[in-house]
């Protein structure tokens, strides 16, 4: 490198000044603009409006701040039940989608040839409309037509009314949630697994491991920061189930009402009742339930990771 | 426990990395697998720890054949080249797994592992995690994974080829004393002649996958079947002199004298003539001629740089006086002088 060269990039190098940040930025600009527009903005708004008391959308008046709609919807019997329904609903969904997303990952990890087609297929529950899937898995948990209760009623069993009894209807939702995440974990766990060098699965073989042994002593630690990783995300994703609910019992939460979740509540507010203060104050209710919950599992996963 | 395989193969493709081998591995002995890059050395470990299956050939633990059992079935230890140690785990925790996986109680496990751990003098690291310990020590620490379910074979493959020179002379002191004191059959990979040389108790030679040579260090020396052992043992290198055979000895290209050598070869043959440095000596019952091109001093020894025909050829000499630019006579010893076919290698001396 010439002298002046080396004296230039030593400037650069010490020089940081506003100008040194002003290429970037530009580059940055669009995805800024973007994120503060729909997301930025919308959510302080948002928390701005639920500090509103009777706030009127189109007219724009309220009669002051506080925490009132707070308390309506922390104590309205609706949410409560919404928020039930939606926590058991993560805690079903998130750890058994998880550990089959595991298994399938597992198993599409050993066959190379036939990864790229798999890859493919459990990707195409990502990319297609969720009510178009709805309407299959409806289809699926008919009563008269249905796939499952055919399969059931073949192996001697009686068929069960899947869409209009409450607690049956619950399973439905989470049978179908379980599998509406899968394609994404799968995907992230077979990256992790592709990640892990192989010589430490040889290694272990030569130390005389059994391959369930292996799974258990070798690839699972060492897959520790991907699963995590996609526990927080499915969780987070889970808490705001929405479209299969709706797409599952066309637009009603569950038979008799009895499936509320947090996010149907929130645009039952918004879109049916015109609260905008309470949809609001209920987006941010679910939004503190969700950061507590993922600081909680970061903590835990710091101490579960450690290498 | 003796190691005997039979006409051992591996193809990849078209390609064979290791080409019908066979060998016989006596129990308690540390052999040296040596050879250059990519001549199949790997290959061969994977194969007799059974992460490779073979493509022909058997191999034998003492009278078993275990050619077709899993490598979790063998009892084998092996050290990787970069030591594969499960990064997840303490060093306790690594040297244990063997004995973890076998269900051996947590305690008695430890008890096991704190003899070995003693050996190999890792007791002050127990608690930290791989990626907190320098080469040599987790080195060290593979070697211990590897000895601590008494495997009735150790395979090291270039375990000491991360390390700096200092270190590198210690660990293979080491090693051997290791494996003296355990007196488990070894085999040590490597493609460092003087490695092999000054740890094992027998070198097998690999070329592309051909076995070339498998004898003590002492055979491979002073009795090399080709050109190519002869080139690849030994300090310095051989020399090596290109040339003719007249009816009565070599003809070196460029020179017109003839250096006797008491062997029948058909006049015309393409030769080399080899000469180890300890074999020639100066001004002592003169064969041919040379002139000093450099010297150097080695210990209390010059080493000599002669020209002669189109090579070069290096010698030793306690003569203080010679100086660069005479013509000095060359006699030759009765060892370390050979002859070989220039086109095949095979040795005719
Ligand atoms: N899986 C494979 N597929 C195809 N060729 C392979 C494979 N593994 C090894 N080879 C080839 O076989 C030959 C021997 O490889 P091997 O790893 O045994 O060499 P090596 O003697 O251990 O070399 P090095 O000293 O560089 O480690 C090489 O030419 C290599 O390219
Ligand atoms: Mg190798």
């Amino acid at each position: 490198m010439s002298l002046q060269k080396r004296k230039k990039s030593i400037d650069a190098d010490v020089k940081i000044t506003y100008k040194t940040y002003l290429k970037p930025l530009l580059y940055l600009l669009p995805f800024i603009i973007s994120i503060s527009i729909f997301t930025i903005y919308p959510f302080f708004n948002a928390f701005v409006i639920s500090l509103k008391e009777n706030y009127k959308a189109l007219s724009g008046s309220f009669t002051g701040f506080g925490f009132g709609n707070y308390e309506y919807v922390l104590t309205n019997e609706t949410f409560i039940l919404a928020l039930k329904n939606t926590i058991t609903y993560v805690l079903w969904v998130v750890p058994i989608s998880t550990a089959l997303s595991l298994l399938v990952a597992v198993l599409l990890n050993r066959r190379t040839k036939l990864q790229a087609f798999f890859q493919t297929a459990y990707f195409l529950p990502l990319v297609t409309s969720a009510i178009a899937i709805g309407l299959v898995w409806r289809w699926l948990f008919n009563f008269d037509y249905g796939l499952i209760n055919f399969v059931l009623s073949r192996l001697g069993a009686d068929a069960i009314n899947w869409l209009n009894n409450p607690s049956y209807a619950k399973i439905a939702l989470i049978v179908y949630g379980i599998w509406s995440m899968m394609p994404f974990t799968i995907i992230l766990l077979l990256a992790g697994l592709q990640n892990i060098n192989k010589q430490y699965l040889i290694a272990a073989q030569v130390d005389g491991s059994r391959p369930t042994q292996t799974f258990a002593y070798i690839t699972v630690p060492l897959l520790a920061p991907t699963i995590g990783l996609t526990m927080i995300v499915n969780m987070i994703t889970a808490f705001k189930v929405f479209n299969e609910l709706f797409a599952l019992f066309n637009g009603k939460p569950g038979p008799a009402y009895s499936l509320y979740t947090v996010i149907y509540f929130m645009y039952e507010q918004f879109y049916v009742k015109y609260r905008l203060g309470t949809a609001a104050a209920s987006a941010i209710a679910l939004f503190f339930i969700v950061m507590i919950l993922t600081l909680i599992q970061l903590y835990m996963q710091r101490k579960w990771k450690n290498y | 426990m003796k190691v005997t395989i039979k006409e051992l193969t591996k193809k990849f493709g078209d390609f064979t990395a290791v080409d019908h081998v066979s060998a016989e591995f006596d129990d308690g002995k540390l052999i040296a697998l040596l050879g250059p890059s990519g001549c199949g050395k790997t290959t061969m470990l994977n194969m007799l720890s059974g992460i490779l299956p073979s493509t022909e050939g058997k191999i034998f633990f003492d009278d078993e054949d275990v050619t077709d059992l899993s490598a979790d079935k063998r009892g084998v230890g092996l050290v990787f080249q970069n030591y594969a140690l499960y990064p997840h785990m303490t060093v306790l925790e690594n040297v244990c797994f063997p004995l973890r996986i076998r269900g051996v109680p947590k305690k008695e496990r430890i008890e096991k592992a704190m003899k070995f751990i003693n050996l190999v003098h890792i007791e002050d690291y127990l608690d930290r995690k791989p990626a907190e310990l320098s080469g040599g020590q987790q080195q060290r620490v593979a070697i211990t994974r590897a000895l601590i379910k008494k495997p009735k074979l150790l395979l090291l493959d270039e375990p000491l080829s991360n390390l700096d020179a200092k270190l590198r002379v210690e660990m293979r002191e080491e090693i051997r004393r290791i494996q003296k004191e355990s007196g488990v059959t070894t085999i040590f990979v490597t493609h460092d002649q003087e490695e092999a040389s000054s740890i094992s108790d027998s070198i097998m030679l690999l070329k592309r996958g051909v076995q070339q040579q498998f004898g003590t260090v002492d055979d491979l020396c002073d009795n090399p079947v080709n050109l190519f052992t002869a080139d690849f043992l030994g300090t310095p290198t051989i020399n090596q002199v290109h040339g003719t055979w007249s009816e009565k000895g070599f003809v070196a290209d460029g020179q017109t004298e003839i250096i006797s050598f008491n062997v029948n070869i058909p006049t015309g043959t393409r030769l080399i003539y080899a000469s180890r440095a300890e074999a020639l000596k100066l001004n002592q019952d003169k064969q041919f001629e040379a002139e000093i091109l450099e010297k150097y001093k080695v210990g209390k020894d010059t080493l000599v740089r002669l020209k002669y025909g189109n090579g070069s050829l290096r010698a030793y000499t306690e003569d203080k006086t010679i100086q660069i630019g005479d013509i000095v006579g060359v006699g030759m010893k009765d060892f370390g002088v050979f002859l070989f076919e220039a086109e095949s290698g095979k040795r005719l001396l």
